[in-house]
């Protein structure tokens, strides 16, 4: 062969000497005609050889890599999220220089809140740390667009906006210093001085048809028309990828007139601030000037800024805070899975590689050479890792767009998701690397075997080395399944608890709809209210519908204007001053919604515009202001609108858990709607068949009020309730699908360590059985080896799940991280799995012939 | 190894390649390179063996016992020691016989054909 070799180089050589003389293009083509006879036909016979052993068995071959390829994939998918939202840089210009600007007041354990539009236009005067300052806002807003209305987030966002974010638009342009001087709020009744103009999103404008002439034209919203001068990327989703379209907004023109005496407020601080730091400004440094700065402030209006300072945050890491932990949680656990699927194979393979020993010490015998041999194992190994490679990225392709369908919204920049060439090339290096530990490793071993011994009948020759570590992998497996299954319990348990607690009120029976009626066409207060009497007294007809009221903000509802106000009750003066949620609801709310009034009355009719102020508090404002005396005609004062004001307190109300079944209550003050009439309500019925059956009469009438005015978002309370703990589901289904990959891991490694154990052992086994053990005792000793593994495995697993359940505290609700039913539980589904793994094992070693024992 | 005739059918029909190679040992060994010089040269340039391939081949009809390396070499001045030389066996040369037969038949029905003189007509 190694003649053959150097005859080759030789032929080649000359060759290529004659292409020399017959020119540049000769020699090219013949030096590529080389290779290519080099690689692949050169390699040819290996790689022929090694089909022929993957069509000889493409169960085992094909099974491993579809395993594999599964492992793989599940990781992928996984990876595809992690890398969108940690790993891959923000989509801007030189993302590093920006950050999340809160104000902080360590004091009153308020770290993270928004900041003040006073404030912001100090810091944009004398900030010396910054490139640009943008302060933004999203409200809801209907678009008009042929058939009636869609709500749809816009965002209101200060001069320096594409000066921090630093993108180009795909089509147009973006605002210019002019379009931003005296621009009113988007849903205020307030004219803008200039031409409305807006930029719209990627997703807006292909919903609007994707035409590229739309530049130019306008779009209906909030009852005013706006030029479109330009359409953002797609991937450019600021604040999130819910902002359908970006206005410019002139904050000072907000804050104007009687309503604002001190001009922008100093102490409502709601706005997210976005910076850009000056090129070589580091974070620490930029927070030091701007304390300085807030300081400042601070001695300036004491009364307002006391005790407030400012905190910096990389926007990269705000953007992920909300789920870096739980993201790098799952993918931890996903990779160790992988690894001990990766052990398996091993553990598949080591056992395979045994029942080759002997064909590869024949060949060996028979003066194969060892490299022969070898390449012929790479071969394999690089066919198996083709295989898997493919199945991997057909599986990934699939799966991540599965994923993205059923995942919750909330995981950040979920909308840059998607199969690109980093995640195939993860893929594709993962699929290699595990094809390298499941299969390579072990057939190279399996290369080494001394020939004498292999050569001997059924000798299994790496068992010893390897037996323990395999017995060990084992262990570990189980160990994580049962880590796994207690997970899963919990969270199941967890679930069935969210869905039972009692979130205060009566969820069934309850239709929810959204009206956001036009700002330019109900302009007053008064005309408002007159629109919403009339729709309620409309809804009030309509068959199976008992009773109606309206909202400003409804429990377990995530649409709705979400704000708190600082109150204090009357007779503890403002040192006492603190926050409490205001709502605005129409006379008999409570009644339509089943929340019970534990004092007092709820709203009537009488709480009109100049009927004297009045409010209704629920029991946790109730007892923190007045203990437990009677708070029924006691006045507090609420700094709200027009500043500090006594307002009479009529009616006490049971706590509720507004935001959702693992919330607690928070002090709310509601507010009838007459005296502080809001344009956005969510209208509640209470009906007296399945809400749904009713909706489309419902929404109806609402229209037959007045047909421009959107009514949409229709739903039921049942429908919103179980929206509120569609992240539980997820990390529910998420951590069982986990666990039972788990377990078909642990049951796939005890079924393999058996199996081989007992091809292992049957001449002793067959002796046993010769010398009068019964079958039916072999296969128990069998079952029984395997529940060793059991108990140890399990044992450590239950260890590990109370070590672990610790740090999963903040995701179980109702349930101990100890919950003895499910320990027990996860136990016997170990339990029954293993030994259901151990019984085909044990069955064969019972049908051993006795006769065995007699061959040498 | 005693010659006993075998069934030289199975063999039959030969890859071109493999015909070619045959028919450039017919006349006496030769070596890797001379045999891709000839086929070249026979074929007008049309059939171009590769070393790698060529060696592969050559192996291949080596275990089927069609041609053996060669102890007979050229005159020392001509040859080259890093050369291998191979040559036809007389297994060899009965499939060869047989693969040209079989072609000749084929030919014959060939010229036989009306379509074909027409084709030429």
């Amino acid at each position: 062969m190694t003649s053959d070799r150097r005859a080759i180089r030789e032929d080649g050589k000359r060759m290529l000497a004659d292409a020399r003389a017959r020119g540049r293009v000769h020699l090219v083509m013949t030096w590529f005609a080389l290779l290519w006879d080099l690689v692949f036909v050169g390699a040819r016979h290996d790689l022929a050889q090694a089909l022929r052993s993957v069509v000889r068995a493409p169960a085992v071959t094909l099974g491993i890599s579809l395993l594999l390829g599964l492992g793989v994939a599940a990781t992928t998918t996984l990876f595809a999220f992690v890398d969108a939202a940690l790993l891959r840089p923000l989509p801007y210009d030189e993302p590093d220089r920006l950050v999340m600007m809160f104000e902080s007041n360590v004091s009153q354990d308020r770290l993270r809140e928004g900041a003040s539009p006073g404030n912001i236009l100090d810091w944009l005067d004398r900030n010396d740390a910054f490139d640009a300052i943008t302060a933004m806002m999203t409200v809801s807003a209907t678009l008009r667009a042929g058939d009636g209305g869609t709500p749809v987030a816009g965002v209101h966002v200060t001069r320096g906006f594409f000066d921090v974010y630093r993108r180009q638009p795909l089509l147009g342009r973006t605002f210019d210093a002019r379009e931003f001087e005296g621009a009113a709020s988007i849903t205020s009744r307030q004219a803008s001085s200039g031409e409305p103009v807006i930029v719209l999103s990627h997703h807006l404008w292909q919903s609007l048809g994707a035409d590229p002439h739309l530049v130019g034209r306008t779009v209906s919203v909030e009852g005013r028309e706006w030029s479109v001068i330009g359409v953002m990327p797609e991937d450019f989703a600021v604040p999130d990828a819910k902002a359908a379209f970006w206005a410019p907004w002139d904050m000072q023109t907000s804050y104007r007139g009687p309503r604002f005496p001190q001009g922008s407020p100093r102490d409502a601080r709601f706005l997210r601030v976005v910076g850009r730091m000056k090129t070589g400004m580091s974070i620490e440094g930029a927070e030091a000037r701007m304390q300085t700065l807030a300081s400042g402030i601070a001695t300036e209006h004491p009364e307002t800024n006391a005790g407030w300072g400012v905190r910096l945050v990389p926007l990269a890491d705000e953007i992920a805070r909300t789920s870096r932990l739980e993201l790098l949680l799952v993918f931890a656990a996903m990779f160790c899975l992988l690894l001990l699927l990766c052990a398996n194979v091993a553990s598949l393979a080591i056992a395979r590689g045994v029942a080759r020993a002997r064909e590869i010490a024949i060949r060996l015998a028979l003066g194969a050479r060892g490299t022969r041999v070898t390449r012929q194992l790479i071969a394999e190994s690089v066919l198996s890792a083709i295989v898997t490679i493919v199945i991997a990225l057909l599986l990934t392709t699939w799966w991540v767009n599965a994923a993205l369908s059923i995942a919750p919204d909330g995981i950040p920049r979920m909308h840059e998701v998607a199969m690109n060439a980093r995640v195939a090339t993860f893929a594709a290096v993962l699929a290699l690397l595990v094809t390298a530990i499941g299969n390579a490793v072990p057939t190279f071993r399996a290369s080494r075997t001394p020939i004498a011994g292999a050569l001997k009948d059924g000798v299994a020759v790496s068992a010893s080395t390897s037996g323990r570590l395999r017995g060990g992998l084992v262990v570990a497996e189980i160990a994580a399944a049962v880590m796994l299954l207690v997970g899963a319990g919990l969270l199941a348990r967890t679930f069935a608890e969210l869905r039972r607690v009692d979130v205060g009120f009566e969820t069934s029976n309850l239709l929810v709809l959204r009206i956001t009626p036009d700002a330019a066409r109900y302009r007053t207060g008064a005309q408002t209210s007159d629109y919403y009497r009339r729709v309620l007294t409309s809804l009030r007809e309509v068959p199976a519908i008992e009773s109606v009221a309206a909202v400003t903000s409804l429990p377990m509802s995530t649409i709705g204007s979400e704000f708190t106000r600082p109150y204090w009750p009357e007779h503890a003066g403002p040192e006492r001053k603190t926050d409490a949620s205001i709502r605005m609801a129409t006379p008999g709310y409570f009644g339509t919604l089943g929340l019970p009034v534990i004092a007092g009355r709820e709203f009537s009719d009488g709480d009109e515009a100049d009927a004297p102020r009045v409010v209704v508090i629920n029991q946790k404002l109730a007892s923190s202001a007045w203990g437990n005396e009677n708070p029924i005609g006691r006045n507090l004062i609420l700094d709200y609108q027009r500043g500090p004001y006594p307002y009479q307190v009529v009616g006490v109300v049971r706590d509720d858990r507004h935001d959702g079944p693992r919330s607690e209550p928070v002090p709310e003050i509601f507010i009838p709607h007459a005296q502080n009439p809001y344009l956005v309500l969510n209208v509640i019925a209470r009906t007296t068949m399945d809400p749904m059956a009713v909706a489309q009469a419902a929404r109806a009438s609402a229209l037959g009020v007045d047909p421009d005015q959107p009514v949409h978002s229709v739903t039921t309370m049942e429908q919103l309730l179980g929206d509120a703990v569609q992240l539980d589901r997820f990390a529910m289904l998420l951590i069982t699908l986990f666990a039972v990959g788990g377990l078909m891991t642990a049951a796939g490694g005890v079924y393999a360590l058996l199996a081989y154990t007992v091809v292992q052992r049957r001449r002793e086994i067959a002796l046993r059985m010769a010398l009068g053990a019964s079958p039916r005792r072999i296969a128990g000793s069998i079952v029984m080896e395997s529940l060793a593994f059991a108990v140890a495995g399990g044992t450590i697993g239950m260890i590990g799940a109370a070590a672990g359940s610790r740090f999963a505290r903040t995701l179980l609700f109702g349930v101990a991280p100890q919950d003895p039913a499910t320990l027990v539980t996860a136990a016997v589904v170990l339990f029954l799995v293993v030994v259901a793994a151990s019984w085909l094992p044990a069955r064969r070693a019972a049908l051993i012939d006795p006769g065995h024992a007699m061959r040498i | 190894m005693p010659d006993k005739p075998r069934d030289v059918g199975l063999l039959l029909p030969l890859k071109p390649k493999v015909l070619h190679i045959l028919l450039a040992v017919a006349d006496g060994p030769r070596h890797g390179y001379s045999i891709m010089q000839e086929v070249l040269e026979r074929t007008d340039g049309q059939v171009r063996l590769w070393p790698a391939a060529l060696y592969g081949l050559l192996r291949e009809l080596e275990k089927a016992d069609l041609i053996l390396e060669s102890d007979k070499r050229p005159a020392a001045a001509e040859d080259d020691e890093r050369r291998r030389y191979f040559a036809l066996t007389l297994h060899g040369k009965r499939v060869l016989d047989a693969e040209v037969r079989r072609l000749e038949a084929i030919v014959h029905h060939a010229r036989a054909s009306r379509a074909l003189r027409k084709v030429r007509a």
